[in-house]
């Protein structure tokens, strides 16, 4: 578990800094900013429809919206709050990027793979190296569910056997 | 603006199917800004530097426009057949043909795709294409990658001091 939080929470934060903000990086004055973000959007977006996987809106609304949630997801992760919830969360989606990274090179589509901002062509490496992500990320979940489940450490067990908290005893 | 172009990239067709006319119309025959396209051809690209060539040999007898208009048109077409020549003769008389394929086969035009070469990566350190340099108020600013003519068009209004 926490060897995916310290993993996946950074990696996740760079993926969607990366894809925002790089490679245009002017950020001032502000409407440079804002040409940089858009263009880095732009250049997200075209990657995303390479796969030829999504309706025009459907690009768009992955363009606009998985480079910032990357960022929240990955920092949450990393800071291990709700971990069952956002890590599962996180879960999904590098299951999501493997699931599609691997179709298109079954489908031996020369694309680059969209992840960061770098192109990074779809080879059998990067395959291995989103499913293998993918499986930290479902391990990483499943144990933030199961230790969820588990009573409190600094509960005490009652008589029955059931753990719960107790009261301090009153003489 | 300086446009570091490849003509076998499908974010540079993109560009120029989305972008050029309208920034060509609006902005560079109003005088406004100043437009200069430069080749990159990228080493993946097996024909791109054969289509460089032509281009730059089109636009020594006066026919760049209309080149680049053909090549980024037909790209997909080109780029699986390599058939870069007929491509190109589709918009050009026989005459102008085979004085293109005379400034192609000599190397004429090499040393100009070089120096745009050169330029990007020693000076821009241009590593993907489309890239566009923008010069204003004395300073230079890079951009890699595709703008929508909405967004250029905001951007250039600004920079040129518009509203």
């Amino acid at each position: 578990m926490w060897l995916g939080r310290l993993i996946l929470g950074p990696i996740f934060i760079y993926a969607g800094y990366s894809k925002a903000l790089l490679p245009n990086s002017h950020f001032w004055p502000w409407f440079f900013f804002k040409f940089s973000l858009s263009m880095n959007i732009a250049n997200f977006a075209l990657q995303v429809d390479a796969f030829k996987l999504l309706p025009p809106w459907g690009v768009q609304f992955v363009a606009h919206t998985l480079p910032f949630t990357e960022i929240v997801l990955g920092f949450l992760v990393l800071v291990g709050w709700q971990l069952r919830i956002f890590g599962t969360m996180l879960a999904a989606i590098m299951v999501g990027f493997s699931v599609v990274v691997t179709r298109a090179y079954l489908l031996h589509m020369n694309i680059n793979c969209g992840c960061f901002a770098t192109p990074q062509p779809i080879n059998m490496e990067k395959v291995l190296e989103d499913a293998g992500m993918a499986i930290l990320a479902v391990l990483m979940a499943a144990f933030a569910i199961i230790e969820a489940r588990k009573p409190h450490p600094w509960s005490a067990p009652s008589a029955s056997g059931a753990v719960a908290a107790t009261a301090p005893a009153t003489k | 603006m300086e446009v570091f172009s490849d003509f076998q990239c499908p974010a540079c067709k993109s560009l120029y199917d989305a972008t050029n006319r309208q920034l060509m119309d609006n902005y560079v025959n109003t005088g406004k800004v100043y437009l200069i396209h430069r080749d990159f051809p990228l080493p993946m690209h097996s024909h791109s530097r054969e289509a460089a060539q032509y281009s730059r040999a089109a636009a020594q007898v006066g026919k760049l426009e209309a080149v680049e208009d053909v090549l980024f048109q037909n790209q997909e077409k080109w780029e699986a057949s390599g058939d870069v020549d007929g491509t190109v003769a589709k918009v050009l008389t026989p005459t102008e043909m085979t004085k293109v394929r005379a400034l192609v086969k000599s190397g004429a035009v090499d040393a100009s795709i070089a120096k745009d070469q050169a330029l990007g990566n020693n000076t821009y350190r241009v590593n993907q294409t489309p890239t566009t340099v923008f010069h204003a108020n004395g300073q230079t600013f890079p951009y890699a990658g595709v703008m929508s003519w909405d967004i250029l068009k905001q951007f250039l209004d600004q920079l040129l001091g518009g509203k």
